[in-house]
């Protein structure tokens, strides 16, 4: 396309053939307006449109085959579940100060069923600051430092050899549980995995192993889960362990004596493994529920906005809709249901499917407006988690190894007196049993259906080839004004020399536009590079302001703030003074900056879109207009149209609300409430962005800022 | 005046080789971050530092080098380069030794790129001279073109990457510009030496024999004529004569000259033979030269390994039927020699720059490129900065480069690392690179014939001017 369009403004003498494609070209880039507008609206609605489009999930794998075999769970495993859910609670009411007690009843109980059983200690991990961590395999070369012996956490695993398979694949079933604060719906849900895993010890369909994994949570359920993975991922072969018992003789006595006490059985204190991993499910339950069904949440979003496959969804749902009759959640942002213009919106488009409908009742795709509603508030969420690339359970931990894993919660309609504990227990474990069965036939790695969707409903999906029909519209303006722009500054250079010059005297200028004309662009380039380096910069400086000890959020942001501030300058100084004047001497700088600009944020979006396409749609949605309608005031000042007068306040609220701390007060105000908004939750926000090891972060410091500073200073342009 | 700008200009022009080199050793000491080594766009399995160390181990064991398929390269490399690959220095970084040669090699290539760019200028303002279009000179901005070059070969981030990432490209690219170098200085010796050196390391610089005995050619022509290797065509200078009303049917230049043939295809046979008796020392009990042959050009022309890079050939080999591979393979490899005859006959009085579209021609359809391929023709590009300043695309074709180079990585992570992408999504970007670099060789030839078309109807025009 652009290239069709840049051919067009080359040859300025009239021909009398031109190539269709080359018309259309030109067509488009004279009309770069319109077609602008034009595209940027559909996108806008096409965005809209999602909900309307999305189509019914499917389970895509054959293999799968899920709810083809009767659940086998019976009421014996439930009474299992439920002596050692008493068990726990009771040994919790005795004692309080260490969780070690119920972590060797768990073990014991695990042994009691015949599987393999070991601890995995495991210190947390800060989170720290990797810049370059996106581009870098996951590598376990991460230099740990300062242990403590105080702060470790036990992870429990007991592992069923399949008698079936080979041992080379491996399901994971994990349970959050902190033996310190335990809730009762942690105890239930390890009540549940453990009247599945006795099932499972006894079947003979089993072809891959099971790994149970009781997570200790006492330092974030993540950190637990991602610390286990890592070990089980990239062993180290270091002395560490050695290190450790020297240091605390504590817990090395404390292995000791529950080695002695299991002493025959199959516990081993060295880190057991099993095969590679098919796939994950995090088990929760969840203590209070106002719902009024029992209903099952699923969280799938991992870090990056990825997302398993869909198939493994699309198993949970059709066995807990289908065969258990609960209710299945996925998250929404409830601040949408109430939202009159979306009703009205879902209102319009559920009449033009009924006009549309009655002409042929063949077209059959309205939805009603309060499934619309719904849907919108669900992609909305899914795209605000996406975006925000902080995964939202322990599942994210999986999909950093590329194992599909999702969080399943579970919320039991009443109190959890003692028919409704076995009714919760057979029904989430008959689920469990029914996910891993299927789980169980797959020959190969989830593989068939979808990696990139967008979920709006727990049975409804959008793929991406449509959802980046709505992306590809919105920045589709983008090529087509920079080029319309570059054909501009060079055809009015070019007539402002030639204008009042005779005929012999063009083919001096002729001769003399050889030398820079086509490579004039090469100054704004330089302009560009400089804010995009600025914007490097920028985002690495918090890696130096978060070792300053004790800082509150609010110093900090300032600190950020006033050395942005003064490495611009800095960088302004050093770099770009020698061309200044080179720049001042033409009059049209500003439109090729601009041009430049635009092609940058064109790149900049087309690879986010692929990175983490929620952050791409959210930033074209900021930035796409704003660098559209970016022009000098001083320009439309002079001009002072009615058209002009509702571009400069267009430019000034755009130049406002695509800052990106304003950006976040802004979104945050429409979610929470302006109240919570204060300048230390920026600070906060971005830390956990880049803890996280967040790509929406280097989006906002390597494109958004560099394009809103280099916006700013085309309105401030002096021309 | 005049001087001391020229004075702040060549200041500016060290001051940006010294950054460079600052900068490709303050990458040298974070290789581990970087981990630029196993980048498929980096190293191929020709140019693969892993693959160098491998073969060397394999040598110092008594095996062939060649054994296992894992080193492809030639044994002189190996004799060379192979001990810096073991050698370590306590508390450095673990192969700074072979960092260093690159770096070297790199500053090398980009003093000789400046000097040949120098040559190329002085012969481009003879040219004009002898064509009285001086005025143009005073008229226009004249960039210095060997500084110009040097500076975006120095500065260019692929040439960087494929420095730090510990490829061999820079030595190989090192070769092709002494060639090159040699060509334009006149040194015959020294251009053999090159071509057969660039020839032994990757078989694709072969082809360059032929702007290079052009300029040889050329260069007894600029004895008579006083132009220099690169040139508008002679017509030009014919026509001019003939305004002149000069019967300068002595002066015209030759059209052929077989000694200058003869003298290079001496120096060259001396080269090669001296090479393939080094190369025959060194394999002596591993199979001598034949092996060598085999997994060195073998290699090249088979397409046998296909991991994926930069290229496009990779992947169609993965998916084309058995039976189909062999037509197909001589189908590609034809294609670069079907080029050859035309864009010699085209622009055989710019042999320079017919130097340039074949290196980059090479880097588009070679069976295994590298991003130290581009590195090498966009530094050659800067030669003609002047005569390519009407280039069209040149924004188009920035950031076409630019969003590829960034978005290969990303895909190439989609791929390997997510799991959510596949094969398809790294190959998109290879073929958007193989395309702009399509269009980038075409508006370049293009631009150049306009400069020369723009040359001549100056030439044409000027009688008329003064008539009226």
């Amino acid at each position: 396309m652009a290239e069709t369009i840049e051919n067009s403004h080359s040859d300025e003498k009239p021909k009398p053939r031109v190539r269709p494609i080359v018309r259309f070209g030109i067509f488009l880039v004279s009309h770069s307006f319109l077609v602008s507008i034009v595209c940027f609206t559909s996108g806008v609605l096409a965005l809209f449109l999602l909900p309307v489009l999305a189509k019914n999930t499917y389970i895509s794998e054959n293999a799968l085959m899920p709810g083809s075999a009767s659940p086998m769970l019976s009421n014996q495993h439930v009474s299992d579940g439920n002596r050692l859910v008493k068990d726990l609670t009771n040994s919790n009411l005795k004692s309080s100060e260490t969780g070690i007690e119920s972590h060797k009843i768990i073990a014991q109980y695990m042994l009691d069923v015949g599987a393999e059983v070991s601890f995995h200690k495991f210190h947390p991990q800060m989170n720290q600051f990797h810049p370059l961590h996106f581009f870098s395999s996951p590598d376990s070369g991460k230099i740990q430092e300062n242990y403590s012996c105080s702060s470790y956490g036990i992870n429990t695993v007991g592992i069923i050899r399949a008698p079936r398979g080979d041992g080379k694949e491996a399901i994971v079933l994990v349970t959050p549980y902190n033996a310190l604060t335990s809730s009762f719906g942690e105890v239930l849900s390890l009540g549940i995995a453990y009247s599945v895993f006795s099932l499972l010890t006894q079947v003979t369909w089993l072809a891959k192993d099971i790994i149970w994994l009781v997570a200790d949570s006492q330092f974030g359920e993540y950190a637990a889960v991602s610390a286990w993975l890592r070990e089980y991922q990239t062993p180290k072969f270091s002395s560490m362990s050695a290190l450790n018992a020297e240091m605390c003789p504590d817990i090395n006595n404390l292995f000791e004596i529950e080695v002695h006490s299991m002493a025959g059985s199959k516990f081993s204190n060295s880190f057991r493994r099993a095969g590679t991993m098919t796939a994950a499910l995090v088990l929760k339950v969840r203590d209070q529920s106002e719902q009024f069904d029992d209903t099952i949440s699923i969280y799938a979003e991992a870090s990056n906005g990825q997302m398993p496959n869909l198939d493994l969804i699309n198993v949970v749902n059709y066995l807990a809709v289908h065969r258990q009759g609960l209710r299945v959640n996925v998250e929404k942002l409830w601040s949408f249901l109430n939202l009159g213009w979306l009703k009205s919106l879902g209102e319009i488009f559920e009449s033009l499917a009924n006009i549309a409908k009655s002409l042929n009742p063949k077209f059959k795709f309205g939805i009603p407006a309060t499934e619309y509603v719904e849907g919108t508030a669900i992609l909305a969420s899914s795209l605000y988690y996406q975006a925000l690339g902080v995964p939202t359970g322990p599942h994210g931990a999986f999909r950093d190894y590329q194992v599909d894993a999702i969080t399943l919660e579970i919320s039991p309609k009443f109190s959890l007196d003692k028919v409704w504990r076995n009714d919760i227990i057979l029904r989430g474990g008959r689920l469990i049993e029914g996910v891993i069965r299927s789980v169980n036939n797959l020959l190969e790695k989830f593989h068939q259906s979808f990696f990139l969707y967008l979920l709006t409903s727990p049975s409804k999906f959008v793929s991406v080839g449509v959802y980046m029909i709505a992306f590809a519209l919105l920045i589709a303006p983008l090529p087509m004004v920079a080029a319309s722009l570059y054909v501009d500054s060079n055809s009015s250079s070019n007539c402002s020399k030639g204008d009042s010059s005779t005929p012999s005297a063009i083919t001096d200028t002729d001769e003399h536009g050889i030398t820079i004309r086509s490579w004039r662009w090469l100054n704004s380039a330089k302009l560009v590079f400089i804010v995009h380096l600025w914007g490097a910069i920028v985002s690495v400086l918090p890696y130096f302001i978060c070792q300053i000890p004790d800082c509150s959020p609010t110093t900090s942001f300032m600190i950020w703030v006033l050395l942005s501030i003064l490495s611009l300058l800095i960088l302004n100084s050093v770099l770009a003074s020698p061309f200044a004047c080179v720049k001042a001497s033409q009059e049209k700088e500003w439109a090729l900056v601009k041009s430049v600009t635009i092609s940058s944020v064109f790149i900049g979006l087309g690879l986010m879109s692929v990175i983490n396409f929620a952050t791409a749609e959210i930033g074209a949605l900021l930035m796409v207009p704003m660098c559209l309608l970016a022009r000098p005031l001083k320009l439309d000042v002079r001009a002072g149209t009615f058209r002009s007068c509702c571009r400069i306040i267009c430019n000034l609220v755009l130049g406002h609300i695509a800052f990106p701390p304003a950006a976040f007060f802004l979104l945050k105000g429409m979610l929470d409430g302006f109240g919570s908004a204060n300048v230390g939750g920026f600070w906060m926000w971005v830390e956990s962005l880049w803890a996280w090891n967040s790509a929406t972060y280097l989006f906002i410091g390597m494109v958004q800022l560099p394009c809103w500073v280099l916006c700013v200073s085309i309105l401030f342009h002096s021309c | 005046m005049e001087k001391l700008k020229k004075k702040i200009r060549s200041f500016s022009f060290w001051n940006w080789v010294i950054a460079s080199i600052i900068f490709r050793l303050i990458l040298i000491y974070f290789p581990k971050n970087l981990n630029l080594c196993s980048r498929p766009e980096v190293s191929t399995p020709l140019t693969s530092f892993r693959r160098l160390a491998e073969g060397y181990w394999l040598k110092q064991s008594s095996m062939s080098p060649y054994a296992g398929s894992m080193y492809h390269g030639s044994p002189l490399l190996l004799s060379l380069l192979g001990p810096l690959t073991v050698k370590r220095i306590e508390g450095q970084p673990n192969h700074l030794l072979y960092s260093l040669v690159s770096v070297i090699a790199d500053v090398v290539s980009a003093m000789l790129i400046r000097a040949t760019g120098q040559n190329l200028q002085v012969a481009y303002f003879g040219t004009l001279k002898s064509l009285d279009l001086v005025k143009q000179i005073e008229l226009s901005e004249v960039h210095s073109s060997g500084d110009v070059a040097a500076l975006i070969y120095l500065c260019n981030p692929f040439t960087i990457v494929a420095c730090v990432g510990l490829s061999t490209s820079p030595i190989e690219n090192m070769a092709v510009i002494l060639c090159l170098y040699g060509a334009c200085s006149r040194l015959v010796p020294l251009a053999a030496f090159g071509w057969v050196i660039a020839t032994h390391l990757s078989l694709y610089p072969a082809i360059l024999i032929i702007p290079v005995h052009l300029s040889f050619v050329l260069a007894i022509c600029d004895l008579l004529l006083g132009y220099g290797p690169d040139a508008p065509p002679r017509k030009l200078f014919l026509q001019r004569h003939q305004q002149k009303g000069l019967s300068s049917q002595s002066k015209l230049p030759p059209g052929f000259s077989w000694g200058s043939i003869i003298h290079f295809a001496f120096w060259a046979l001396l080269w090669s033979v001296y090479v393939l008796v080094l190369c025959g020392i060194s394999l002596k009990q591993f199979g001598g030269l034949w092996e060598m042959f085999k997994s060195t050009y073998g290699f090249i022309l088979t397409v046998e390994d296909l991991s994926p890079n930069v290229g496009v050939l990779w992947y169609f080999f993965a998916e084309v039927f058995e039976f189909f591979r062999n037509f197909f393979l001589i189908v590609f490899h034809v294609n670069i020699l079907f080029m050859i005859l035309p864009l010699a006959i085209r622009l055989h009085h710019r042999p320079c720059y017919l130097a340039f579209v074949y290196v980059a021609i090479c880097s588009m359809l070679k069976s295994y490129p590298s991003v130290g391929d581009s590195a090498l023709y966009l530094g050659l590009l800067g030669w003609f900065v002047n005569e390519l300043s009407d280039m069209q695309f040149s924004l188009f074709l920035f950031c076409g480069y630019v969003g590829v180079s960034l978005l290969s990585p990303v895909m190439h992570n989609l791929w390997i690392w997510r799991g959510t992408g596949n094969a398809n999504f790294y190959f998109a970007t290879a073929m958007v690179y193989a395309c702009l670099q399509i269009v980038l060789v075409v508006e370049g030839v293009s631009a150049m014939l306009n400069h020369d078309r723009k040359l001549r109807s100056l030439i044409l025009d000027k009688p008329r001017d003064a008539k009226s």
